[in-house]
C-alpha cells in the first residue's frame, strides 16, 4: 500500500543542513496495523509526513495506494489526501467552533455528497467511536479522550484506505490511550485499514502488528509488535537498509 | 470545495472581544465619515435642489447673486412682457420681481445671523412652484407682514405664527411659514418688495427678477434677448443654473471630507489587518488540519476573507445605524446646522444622512475588509500544513 | 536589564503588530489633530482680538444697511477715540467665475494704519498706500495664494458694483490668516463719480478707543448719539463682532468635535485590542516569571509601558504627519468661504503637544485593562490552563 524507495528529508535551518531522513527504503501492506517508533529527532515525524503526502521529499520516491506522489500537484495531492487518508493528531486539531458531527462531516465537505447523506455517515463514524450521544457538543464540552476519539470518527468518515496517526496518545491519561490504541486496532482488525502511527508510547507496541525503527534520520529495520512487556527497541548497529520487497530484519 | 459559511462566520462569534473592538473600530470610522459627508451632502442637496427648471433669474451683468445686483423698475415692466414667458389665466406674465436684503436675525442664545428677506410681489408664489404656505397664509402687500421659511421659523427668536418679529429697522406681523421640499427658499423670509425697500432705504426697489418660461417656447432665445438688451445692463440664466454654481462652494468641503475619510479608512484597514494576523497566529493548527484534510488554498483564503468582510459589513451596520438618528438629533438640537451662503446669508440645513453617503460608507468598510482581510488571508492559505500542525 | 531597552524589545517581538498597530494610532492621531486646528484656529482667531481696544459700529438692522459716511466723523470727536476708519464692502473676485474668493473693502487711508496700529504693518507699506491713490494693502494668506508682491499691479471685479478697478500693491497685512484686501476710499469714490453714482454711505466704521477701561463708555456714547435718526448703529468690540460674524459655524464646529471624540475613540480601542492580544499570548511567560519571583506590580507596569510606549510614539509619528498634511492643505487653498477662520490649518504647538499627551494617556488606559487582568491571574490558575 505504502512505498518509500531512497527517500531522504534535508532542509536549512540558519547555516546548517539538516538531515532529517537518510535513504529511507521501506514497505507496508496494506491493512497493516504499524508504529514508527525511535528517540527523539529520530525523523519519525518527518517520515510520516511525507508517507502521508504533507510534506515531499528531497530525494527518492514515494507510492501510496499505487500512486507517484512525485506526480501529483499541490492541489492534486491535497484531493488525494482527502480521498485516500485519514488523520490523526496529538492535540486532535478538532476545529474548536464546530460541533463533534459537524467535526467529523469535515472531510465530506470535499465530496458530492448530500447533507442528509453526509449527516449520515458521520454518525455511523461517530457510533463506531462510540461516542454517538455527543453529536452536538462543542469540542470545548469534551474530555481529552472523547475529543480523540471524535477525530478518529473524522478520520475514517470519509472510509479511506489509510489511517495516519503523529502521536495519537500523546495528551491522554493511561486509560484513554489504552481505548484509543484499541480503537486504531480494530480499524485494522475490523474495515481492514492500513494504519500507521507515530508514537512513543510503549503501550502501542502491544496494539500494532510491526514496529519500525528510525534512529538519526536512518532506518533501523523492524520487528513484530503484540508483545507484551517489550520496551522500544534499538535497532541493529550501522545503516542497514532493508532491500524493497522485506518487511525488514528481525532483531 | 469550499468551507462553509459557518466556518467564518462562527470563528468570529467565536473571539467575541477580540472581533468586537475590531467591529467598533470600523463603527466608529462609518459614522465619523458618515456624518462629516452627510453634513456636507446635505449642504449641498439643499442648494442643487433650489430652483424651477422652468424659470430664470435675470440679474444686473456681472453680478453673481440675487443680493448684489439692482434691477430698474422700467426695465422689470418691459422684460415682464417678452416673448417665451408664461400668463397666468388672469393673462398676467408669471415674472416675479424680488428685492433681497440680509438683515441681522438673532437666535435664541443671542447668536446673531444674516438671514435673506425676499421682497416679492404676489406673483412670485406662482413662479416659485415649488414654494407652498403649509401655515398661516401668504402676505398681502403693503402691510408689514411676513412669511418665515421652514428653517428660519425653527432657528430664530420670536417667530411665533400671528406674533412680530423685529428685523431690519422695523418690526413685521408673521402670518404664514413657507416650505420648499428643503431647498433654500427654507432659510428665507418673504416680505411686501416696497415695505423691504422702504425699510432698506433702496431707491430700486427690485435686486432681480424670476420668470418662468412658457413649455415649447425657445429658452435660449428669451436668455439672449435680455442679454443682448442695450438699455439695461442684465443677463439671464436658468435658474437650477444659478444655484447649482452656489452649490459647488460645497465641493471644497467635500474634498477635505473625502480626504479626511480616506486617512481613517487607512488607520481602519491598519486595525483590522491586525485583528485577522492574529486570529490566524492563533489558529495556525486548525488552519494545518483543514489542509490536511484536503481544503484547497483558495477555500481557506476565501474563509479567512469572509471574515474581515464580515467584521467590516457588521461595523458598517452599526456605524449607519447610530449615524442617522444621530445627525437628525444633533442638528435639532442645534436649530439646523448654519453655512454661510453665497448670498451673505445664512444656508439652515438638517443634517440629514443620505443614499449617496450610506453609499461612500460602504465602499470604504468594503474596502476596510477586503484591503485589511487579504494579506493576513493570503498568510493563512499559503502555511504550510506540516510547519502549521508541527507549531499546534 | 534595564527597564526601557526590555520594555522596547518587547514591542520588537511581534514587529508585524507593532507597526500595523502604530500605523493606525498615527494614522487617528494626524486626523485628530487636523479636525481640531478648525476650532483652535477659531479659538485662536477670537483670542487675538481680544485684548485690543478696537470697536466695530454698524446699522443695528444688519452689515447689509449702510450709515452715512457723515458718521465717521462723529464718531472721531467721541471722548477715548483715537481714530476712527470707514470700511464699504468691494465684493471683488479675481476671476468672476470663481467669484469672491478674499474680502475686499475701500477704506479711508489716513486713519487704517492708526485703527489698525496691532497689525504692525510696515510703516513704509502704509507710507505707499497714503500716497498712491490705487495702492492697496492685502492680507498674507491672499498674497500668498496669488503669489502677489508688492509692487504687482492687480484687478479685481466687483460683483456689487459696477466696477473693475487696478490696485498697486503696497505691501502686506503681515498676519499668516489674514485675506483681507484693503484700498482707498476716495479711489473708490472717484470711480463711482465716473458711473454717475454719487456715494455717501459707509458699510461699517472701527474706531480705536485709547483706554480699555473706556470702552464701553464709548460704544454706548456712540449708540446714543445715533439712536432715533434714520441708521441707528449698535456699537460692539471687535471680538464680539466677528464671534456674531462667522457664528453660524457653530454647527459646523460641533460635528467637528464630534466627529474628533470618535476618532480618539477608535483610538483607544485599537490600542485596547493590541494589548489584549499581546497579553493574551504572553499568559504562559507571564506565569513562569511570576513562578521565579518577579512580583505582579512589576508585570503590570512592563505591559503598560508597552502599551504606553507605542501609543505615545505612533501618536508622535502622527502629529508630525498631521503637520504635513496642514501644510500640503495651507498650500493648496487660501482663505475658504464657507469655513472662513476654520481655515487656517495651523498645528501649533499646543496642539501637538496635546496629541502626544493625548497618545500617552490612551496607551495607558488601553494598556491597564488586560494588564491587569493578566498580572494579577495566580500562577498555579495560568499554568493549569495553559500546560
Amino acid at each position: 500500500m505504502i512505498e518509500l524507495r531512497n527517500v531522504s528529508r534535508f532542509y536549512r535551518r540558519g547555516a546548517d543542513e539538516v538531515h532529517a531522513l537518510e535513504r529511507v527504503s521501506l514497505e507496508i501492506p496494506a491493512g497493516r496495523f504499524v508504529a514508527l517508533m525511535g528517540p527523539s529527532g529520530s525523523g519519525k515525524s518527518t517520515l510520516l509526513n511525507i508517507l502521508a503526502g504533507l510534506d515531499r521529499p528531497s530525494d527518492g520516491q514515494v507510492s501510496v495506494a499505487g500512486r507517484k506522489l512525485a506526480d501529483l500537484s499541490e492541489d492534486e495531492l491535497a484531493a488525494f489526501r482527502a480521498a485516500h487518508m485519514g488523520f490523526v493528531f496529538q492535540f486532535f486539531n478538532l476545529i474548536p467552533v464546530f460541533s463533534a458531527r459537524e467535526n467529523v462531516e469535515l472531510p465530506l465537505l470535499l465530496t458530492h455528497l448530500k447533507k442528509a447523506e453526509r449527516r449520515a455517515r458521520a454518525d455511523t463514524a461517530l457510533r463506531i467511536v462510540g461516542l454517538a450521544e455527543r453529536a452536538t457538543h462543542m469540542p470545548g464540552e469534551l474530555s481529552g479522550g472523547e475529543q480523540q476519539r471524535v477525530a478518529i470518527a473524522r478520520a475514517i468518515v470519509t472510509d479511506p484506505e489509510i489511517v495516519v496517526g503523529d502521536e495519537p496518545t500523546g495528551d491522554l491519561d493511561a486509560k484513554n490511550a489504552e481505548e484509543v490504541l484499541g480503537l486504531l486496532r480494530a480499524l485494522k482488525q475490523d474495515f481492514g485499514k492500513t494504519v500507521v502511527i507515530v508514537t512513543h508510547d510503549p503501550r502501542a507496541e502491544r496494539y500494532v502488528d510491526e514496529v519500525l525503527l528510525l534512529d538519526k534520520g536512518v532506518f533501523q529495520g523492524s520487528r513484530p509488535g503484540g508483545q507484551t512487556g517489550a520496551s522500544p527497541g534499538h535497532g541493529p548497529g550501522g545503516a542497514a537498509t532493508a532491500a524493497p520487497g522485506t518487511a525488514g530484519a528481525r532483531p | 470545495m469550499a468551507l462553509p459559511l459557518r466556518y467564518p462566520l462562527r470563528s468570529l462569534a467565536h473571539r467575541r472581544l477580540r472581533t468586537g473592538l475590531t467591529v467598533a473600530v470600523v463603527a466608529l470610522v462609518v459614522i465619523a465619515t458618515t456624518l462629516f459627508l452627510a453634513l456636507v451632502s446635505s449642504l449641498r442637496r439643499t442648494l442643487v435642489s433650489t430652483g424651477s427648471p422652468e424659470n430664470l433669474i435675470v440679474l444686473r451683468k456681472g453680478s453673481d447673486n440675487d443680493g448684489s445686483s439692482q434691477l430698474p423698475l422700467d426695465a422689470y415692466q418691459a422684460l415682464r412682457f417678452f416673448d417665451g414667458i408664461v400668463r397666468n389665466a388672469q393673462g398676467e406674465p408669471l415674472a416675479s420681481p424680488e428685492l433681497v436684503v440680509q438683515p441681522f436675525f438673532f437666535r435664541p442664545d443671542g447668536g446673531r445671523e444674516n438671514v435673506l428677506v425676499r421682497g416679492v410681489e404676489p406673483i412670485a408664489l406662482d413662479v416659485h412652484d415649488e414654494v407652498r404656505i403649509v401655515e398661516g397664509r401668504m402676505l398681502v402687500p403693503s402691510q408689514g407682514e411676513a412669511v418665515l421659511g421652514r428653517g428660519v421659523a425653527k432657528r430664530y427668536a420670536g417667530t411665533a405664527l400671528g406674533g412680530e418679529m423685529k428685523f431690519g429697522r422695523r418690526t413685521w406681523k408673521v402670518v404664514g411659514i413657507l416650505e420648499s421640499g428643503g431647498s433654500s427658499f427654507e432659510s428665507e423670509v418673504w416680505v411686501d418688495a416696497r415695505d423691504l425697500a422702504a425699510d432698506a432705504k433702496r431707491p430700486i426697489p427690485y435686486s432681480g427678477m424670476r420668470v418662468k418660461v412658457a413649455s415649447g417656447a425657445d429658452r435660449d432665445a428669451l436668455i439672449r434677448r435680455i442679454g443682448a438688451d442695450s438699455r439695461w445692463s442684465l443677463e439671464a440664466k436658468p435658474e437650477t443654473e444659478y444655484y447649482a454654481k452656489q452649490a459647488e462652494s460645497a465641493n471644497t468641503l467635500y474634498g477635505l471630507v473625502v480626504g479626511l475619510a480616506v486617512l481613517a479608512g487607512i488607520g481602519a484597514v491598519f486595525g483590522a489587518t491586525n485583528t485577522m494576523y492574529a486570529a490566524v497566529q492563533a489558529r495556525v493548527a486548525e488552519i494545518g488540519t483543514l489542509r490536511a484534510l484536503g481544503f484547497s488554498r483558495g477555500s481557506v483564503l476565501g474563509a479567512f476573507l469572509i471574515e474581515s468582510v464580515a467584521i467590516a459589513t457588521l461595523g458598517l451596520v452599526v456605524g449607519v445605524l447610530v449615524a442617522w438618528p444621530l445627525g437628525l438629533a444633533v442638528s435639532d438640537a442645534l436649530g439646523g446646522i448654519g453655512f454661510g451662503a453665497a448670498t451673505f446669508s445664512t444656508n439652515v440645513i438638517t443634517l440629514r444622512v443620505g443614499a449617496f453617503d450610506v453609499a461612500v460608507a460602504a465602499a470604504l468598510a468594503a474596502a476596510i475588509g477586503l484591503a485589511g482581510g487579504f494579506a493576513p488571508a493570503w498568510r493563512a492559505s499559503h502555511l504550510r500544513p506540516v510547519e502549521a500542525l508541527r507549531k499546534g | 536589564m534595564k527597564f526601557f531597552p526590555f520594555v522596547w524589545r518587547n514591542l520588537l517581538r511581534n514587529k508585524l503588530r507593532s507597526l500595523l498597530t502604530g500605523g493606525a494610532i498615527a494614522l487617528a492621531i494626524a486626523l485628530v489633530c487636523i479636525l481640531r486646528t478648525m476650532p483652535a484656529g477659531f479659538d485662536h482667531f477670537l483670542e487675538q482680538l481680544a485684548t485690543n481696544t478696537r470697536i466695530s459700529v454698524h446699522n443695528t438692522a444688519g452689515i447689509v444697511y449702510s450709515m452715512p459716511y457723515a458718521y465717521l466723523a462723529r464718531v472721531k470727536s467721541v471722548p477715548g477715540v483715537v481714530d476712527a476708519v470707514s470700511w464699504t464692502w468691494f465684493g471683488g473676485a479675481v476671476d468672476k467665475d470663481d467669484g469672491v474668493t478674499f474680502p475686499s473693502f475701500a477704506v479711508d487711508a489716513d486713519s487704517i494704519g492708526v485703527v489698525f496700529a496691532d497689525l504692525e504693518i510696515a510703516p513704509e507699506t502704509l507710507e505707499h498706500f497714503r500716497t498712491h491713490r490705487d495702492g492697496a494693502l492685502v492680507g498674507r494668506q491672499t498674497l500668498r495664494q496669488y503669489g502677489w508682491k508688492p509692487g504687482d499691479v492687480v484687478t479685481l471685479s466687483s460683483l456689487v458694483w459696477p466696477l473693475e478697478l487696478s490696485f498697486r500693491i503696497s505691501g502686506e497685512i503681515p498676519a499668516d490668516v489674514d485675506p483681507r484686501f484693503w484700498f482707498q476710499r476716495e479711489y473708490f469714490e472717484q470711480a463711482l463719480r465716473e458711473q454717475g453714482v454719487s456715494f455717501d454711505q459707509a458699510g461699517m466704521i472701527w474706531a480705536r478707543v485709547d483706554d480699555p477701561e473706556q470702552v464701553p463708555a464709548v460704544m454706548r456714547q456712540v449708540d446714543a448719539m445715533f439712536r432715533n435718526s434714520e441708521a441707528e448703529t449698535t456699537s460692539e468690540t471687535e471680538k464680539s463682532f466677528f464671534q456674531n460674524f462667522f457664528g453660524n459655524l457653530e454647527g459646523f464646529v460641533t460635528v467637528i468635535v464630534i466627529v474628533t471624540a470618535l476618532v480618539t475613540l477608535c483610538i483607544v480601542f485599537i490600542a485596547a485590542n493590541t494589548a489584549s492580544m499581546a497579553v493574551r499570548e504572553r499568559v504562559r511567560e507571564l506565569a513562569v516569571l511570576k513562578a521565579i519571583g518577579f512580583h505582579w506590580k512589576l508585570l503590570f507596569v512592563t505591559l503598560v509601558a508597552e502599551a504606553a510606549l507605542l501609543s505615545t510614539v505612533a501618536g508622535g509619528v502622527g502629529a508630525g504627519l498631521s503637520l504635513g498634511l496642514t501644510g500640503m492643505l495651507r498650500a493648496a487653498s487660501g482663505w475658504n468661504q464657507q469655513l472662513g477662520p476654520l481655515s487656517g490649518f495651523v498645528v501649533t504647538n499646543a496642539l501637538f503637544v496635546q496629541a502626544l499627551f493625548l497618545s500617552f494617556f490612551i496607551g495607558i488606559l488601553s494598556g491597564v485593562v488586560p494588564s491587569f487582568g493578566a498580572s494579577r491571574r495566580s500562577v498555579a490558575a495560568t499554568l493549569r490552563e495553559v500546560f
